[in-house]
């Protein structure tokens, strides 16, 4: 067995090589929230943060994960209270059908932790590694700018 | 079906080369991996064994002197991207990076990957050509020199011999005067391989002559191509003396070089007239960022 921390806590996948990290989140952890769609690495809907940065877990092998912390959106919310982005995406609709917003919402984490103020040309920029098939672009740059308001009053909060 | 293989991690080049040499043909190189796993689940490479040398963090670095820039081959898309501030031929670099992938992909590609990939149309190796890069390439027996140019063999085939690991890219800078270099490439989507692609690159001299011109053709060959007859062309001349039409020569010259095929992504034909015009553009953006007016 081969461990890993995962939204915090030391997990047990298996440890053979031969395992994408998507795989083993889902199938190993049940962390259905990781969504493969393309698994070519180019829609983003498996994206977790991974010492956090954003990566698509599709194209990283499970046993490259070892030792590193891992964030997916299972790890967003602390218990029953939302993180700001999930509340964001919520308010500003940032979702048609769903299935690529956890991708979306990691990739927001870390975009903002680079970036809190962006302009909403940024965000476009910043999200270009997550597709919407359903095509709420304009809803989700919205909720990037409302996530980076609501983070910005928690901090000064 | 996909090969089943085992996983082994290597903290150093020392132990990667040694884990190559102790497991044979059949294992290999994972570094950001986003072309290995790839290729791997669709079959077209079948390794036993993986070696992971992603946390081999004494190659991932980006290092300026007075003599080049050192890339490190475990630095990532994303960090090349975040070092556009650190040196003009860095910006340049990092604006080719945007064009590549997507930012979760960027943050686990490797400069080291793309080279050692060898695809004729990977977007950071015609810039490294025209730059006249050279490779250290790492193996029990030390460390050796490449050029750039002499890496690529062929398609997916490099100077990286079995039991051997790139280890840095090195651009050198003149003593005298400055480089300025351009890459154009042309794509059907935002994530996806260039149909073709050039680049040039520029070094003025301080009496203002132009002293190097470096060229890098790619997709056109199964290999990136370089011009030397058409850099000969506009050495020596005056930054002063550079027009449009000559330009143009020069880079119809640089093009007759090109010998393209024919695939789903473009024609031959196609491929010979835009990788012309994708380096005339290159050539006229490194003569206007040494302030040459056209
Ligand atoms: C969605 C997507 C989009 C992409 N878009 C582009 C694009 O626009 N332009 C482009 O050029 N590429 C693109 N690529 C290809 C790929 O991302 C790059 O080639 C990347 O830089 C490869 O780096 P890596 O670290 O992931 O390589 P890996 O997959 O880890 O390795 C690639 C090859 O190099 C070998 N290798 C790696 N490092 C070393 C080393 N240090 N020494 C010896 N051998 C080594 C491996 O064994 C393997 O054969 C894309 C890929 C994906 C999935």
């Amino acid at each position: 067995m081969t461990v890993l921390k995962v939204n915090g806590r030391p997990v047990e996948i298996s440890n053979r090589g031969d395992r994408t990290l998507a795989t083993a989140l889902r199938e190993d952890l049940g962390l259905i929230g990781v969504r493969v769609s393309c698994a070519e690495g180019e829609c983003g809907s498996c994206t977790v943060l991974v010492d956090n940065k954003p990566m698509t877990s599709c194209l990283m092998l499970a046993q490259q994960a070892k030792g590193k912390e891992i964030v997916t959106i299972e790890g967003m919310a602390n218990g029953d209270d939302l993180h700001p982005i999930q509340q964001a995406f919520i308010e500003e609709q940032g979702f048609q059908c769903g299935f690529c917003t956890p991708g979306l919402i990691l990739s927001t984490k870390a975009f903002l932790a680079e970036n809190p103020n962006p302009t909403a040309d940024e965000v476009s920029v910043g999200m270009s590694g997550n597709i919407c098939r359903c095509g709420a672009y304009p809803y989700i740059v919205k909720a990037v700018l409302k996530a980076a308001e609501l983070m910005d009053e928690t901090a000064t909060a | 079906m996909k090969s089943a293989f085992t996983y082994e991690r290597a903290g150093s080049p020392a132990e990667a080369v040694a884990l190559l040499a102790k497991h044979g043909p059949d294992a290999m190189i994972w570094a950001g991996g986003t072309d290995m796993t790839l290729q791997w689940q669709q079959e077209k490479v079948s390794p036993t064994v993986c070696i992971d040398i992603r946390d081999i963090s004494e190659l991932d670095y980006i290092e300026i002197d007075n003599s080049g820039i050192r890339i490190g081959a475990m630095a990532s898309l994303a960090s090349l991207e975040r070092s556009a501030d650190r040196h003009h031929i860095l910006t340049m670099l990092s604006d080719i990076t945007k064009l590549m992938a997507t930012p979760q992909t960027r943050t686990l590609a490797t400069v080291g990957g793309n080279l050692c990939n060898a695809s004729p149309a990977a977007d950071l190796s015609p810039a490294f050509v025209a730059l006249d890069a050279t490779v250290k390439i790492f193996s029990a027996l030390g460390a050796r020199k490449v050029s750039m140019l002499d890496f690529f063999k062929g398609v997916n085939k490099t100077e990286v011999g079995p039991a051997e690991l790139l280890e840095e890219v090195f651009i050198p800078l003149p003593d005298d005067g400055d480089v300025q270099a351009s890459y154009k490439r042309i794509d059907r989507t935002v994530v996806d391989i260039a149909l073709v692609n050039g680049s040039a690159a520029v070094t003025v001299g301080s009496d203002g002559v132009i002293s190097k011109v470096g060229l890098g053709l790619g997709a056109v060959a199964p290999i990136i191509l370089n011009a030397p007859d058409a850099s000969a062309a506009l050495e020596g001349l005056k930054l002063s003396d550079v027009t449009r039409e000559k330009l143009a020569k020069v880079a119809a010259i640089a093009a007759k070089h090109a010998k393209p095929i024919t695939d789903v992504r473009a024609s031959a034909g196609y491929r010979q007239d835009m990788v012309e015009i994708m380096l005339r553009r290159s050539l006229e953006d490194s003569i206007s960022k040494h302030g040459g007016t056209l």
